[in-house]
């Protein structure tokens, strides 16, 4: 069962500045991903990665072609339940951790629980989250008392704390340390053990190789999928 | 989304940005305060008005047109037939004739006067008022005793307040309650005049027994019971019969256009002087507070614009924390309401802050009259009247002008795409 269909989808950006032609991002992009597949997106910076993983979530509805995210037409939908996808269906991690200064870290993993019909025993969920990362200690620090790690995975506590089927992330462990960057890949091939699906936006190696497939952008367009873009992250 | 998360939520952001909202909420608090001082300073000085000038909006006085053809000829009067023509008006409650005292008397007072000595001589003017209209203003019976006995008085309490503030001062004489008078006895000479310097054929002496103080009572001179004025003008061959006025009670304030009319019918007018000037200087402290209150509303929607660029500001340095709302969840709407909820809370501080810089100048004011102004006639205790309504007033103007500013900063908030917001640096 799909995840994710994309079928023709462009994306294009109105000229930075006249007289200069429009940019596109996406280019005819097709694409299914099945329900719990681990999924790195790698490619240059510029090639449509995170314009794709930002369509992906509902974030933006502006393209052509035609979207399916956990069946939902991402084009068909109205804004209510476009949000309300985001809610349940998908958590996000981005890379530069986006947490909310004037909150705790707790109440950063609960911010999902402000909106719709909040989360089911919301604080329960929360705490786990905040412990599965290893964090319950720092429930009640603030983002500014955290390290760049701490703060990401506060980040991805966040992003699990609704349990949604779906996780997209972007550059998950481009802000990271080595050692912390692994811990972050390990919690991610346990939440795809779990059988989540994983769409990780990508430069490192160290992703794509925990990942069970492997797409690569160029220019907005999917270059390689699969054995064939693993053999050109060989080379 | 529910009110105690966004109100949670909202609290946040306001902790972290107190420096630029405080500067809002202390504009809007300039502006709800001055609003606040100038409807309570005019609210207070109405008071002062109404002190002055005590009218009834269901009474009206009714007297002999001076210019009147009938009167030049010794027609028109007003007698009892009058009276019980006036009491017949449709729309009026009750009618009570009043009745000059005709004929010259002094007052002659050599002795102790509550501890101080004093020689006094005065020309007594006094108005005949019927007991009901009285009432339990007089804390002693209001009635004619007859001859040879204390005539009981009723003096206006607007008389005391110029004597304590005025005359008692200037003459080194001890202040007065009126506790203080009612009993009071003071010497009257009937039939006679200082301004002659004549007595008239059968003078008299007799006492006046202070025994209560009123509103209803003449403002020049005192007031005795109608019986008794009705006694000493027979007595001294005058007029017995003619009223030199009527105070007629219209059954409501409604009535009392009608009632004029009436009135006019029956050759006479209604003498509403007291009323005019009550009336002008109460539309000029009404004229006076309406402009003040406007520069106040001025100052409020100035506090607006500059509640909404706080808010443009707050909006655009949080368009990425948006972009992560709206990937979490958020609707549009959640996040105008994270803005408005925040700007509510401005207003509200500001609103509170400003009724209470409002009291606070008004207690200083009112201190610094106290102390720096001299002591004159209806001198109030306070110039200001606090009430609930111009603290709800105070309060309501300033939420809203806080989430009228707040209003486009929302909006755009709102309409910002995720994925653009999210990209922001």
């Amino acid at each position: 069962m799909s995840a994710i269909e994309l079928r023709n989808v462009a994306k294009t950006y109105p000229p930075r500045e006249p007289g200069l032609p429009p940019q596109d991002l996406l280019r005819g992009v097709d694409l299914e991903v099945r329900r719990g597949e681990f999924v790195a997106v790698e490619g240059q910076s510029g090639s449509g990665k995170s314009t794709l993983l930002h369509l992906l979530g509902g974030l933006d509805r502006e393209f052509e072609g035609e979207a399916r995210v956990l069946g939902c037409d991402l084009r068909a939908v109205s804004d209510a339940e476009l949000a309300a996808l985001r809610h349940t269906q998908i958590g996000f991690i981005f890379q530069s951790f986006n947490l909310l200064p004037a909150l705790t870290a707790l109440e950063n993993v609960l911010l999902p629980d402000f909106f719709g019909d909040g989360v089911p025993d919301a604080e329960r969920r929360a705490r786990e989250a905040l412990d599965r990362v290893g964090l319950a200690d720092k429930s009640g620090a603030r983002p500014v008392a955290l390290s760049g790690g701490e703060r990401q995975r506060v980040a991805i506590a966040r992003a699990l704390v609704a349990r949604p089927p779906l996780l997209l992330a972007d550059e998950p462990t481009g802000n990271l340390d080595a050692r912390t960057g692994e811990g972050v890949i390990d919690l991610f091939r346990q939440l795809h053990r779990d059988g989540m699906t994983l769409l990780i936006v990508t430069h490192e190696a160290r992703v794509s190789h925990a990942a069970t497939r492997v797409l690569v952008l160029r220019d907005g367009r999917l270059h390689a999928d699969g054995a064939e873009a693993r053999s050109m992250e060989t080379e | 989304m529910r009110t105690g998360k966004l109100i949670r939520l909202a609290r946040g952001n306001l902790a972290r940005e107190l420096g630029a909202l405080a500067v809002s909420a202390g504009g809007v608090a300039l502006g709800t305060g001055c609003l606040v001082f100038f409807l309570a300073l005019g609210s207070g000085l109405q008071n002062v008005v109404n002190d002055v000038f005590p009218v009834s909006t269901r009474e009206v006085e009714v007297v002999v047109p001076q210019l009147a053809i009938g009167n030049l000829l010794g027609e028109q009067k007003i007698d009892d037939a009058i009276v019980q023509k006036l009491r017949a008006l449709r729309g009026v409650a009750a009618a009570y004739p009043k009745m000059q005292l005709r004929v010259p008397a002094v007052t002659r007072y050599n002795g102790m006067f509550f501890g101080r000595e004093i020689r006094m001589g005065l020309e007594v003017v006094a108005t005949g008022l019927m007991p009901e209209l009285v009432g339990q203003d007089a804390r002693m019976p209001f009635e004619d005793r007859g001859e040879g006995q204390p005539i009981p008085v009723v003096v206006n309490r607007r008389l005391l307040e110029l004597y304590n503030k005025v005359f008692a001062p200037q003459r080194n004489l001890p202040q007065l309650s009126e506790s203080m008078l009612v009993g009071f006895q003071i010497p009257l000479e009937l039939g006679r005049s200082w301004v002659v310097s004549r007595s008239f054929p059968g003078s008299q002496e007799t006492s006046m027994q202070v025994v209560g103080f009123s509103e209803r009572a003449t403002l020049a001179g005192v007031s005795m019971p109608l019986a008794a004025i009705r006694r000493i003008n027979k007595q001294f061959g005058m007029d017995p019969d003619t009223y030199s006025s009527v105070l007629v009670r219209a059954q409501s304030a409604d009535d009392v256009g009608e009632v004029a009319a009436g009135v006019k019918k029956l050759g006479l007018e209604i003498d509403d002087t007291e009323r005019r000037n009550a009336v002008q200087i109460g539309s000029a402290v009404e004229i006076v507070t309406m402009a003040l209150s406007l520069l106040a509303a001025l100052i409020t929607g100035l506090a607006a614009v500059n509640t909404m660029q706080a808010f443009y500001a707050s909006v655009r340095e949080r368009t990425r924390e948006i972009g992560v709302l709206r990937a979490v969840g958020a609707t549009r709407g959640d996040v105008a309401a994270v803005v408005l909820v925040e700007a509510a809370a401005t207003g509200l501080a500001g609103g509170v802050l400003g009724v209470l810089l409002a009291r606070l100048a008004g207690a200083l004011l009112d201190r610094i009259a106290r102390t720096g102004l001299p002591d004159f006639p209806f001198k109030p205790s306070t110039f200001f009247s606090f009430e609930l309504t111009h603290v709800l007033l105070g309060v309501g103007v300033a939420l809203l002008a806080a989430l009228l500013g707040a209003f486009l900063p929302a909006r755009a908030a709102a309409r910002l795409e995720p994925a653009k917001a999210l990209t922001e640096s």
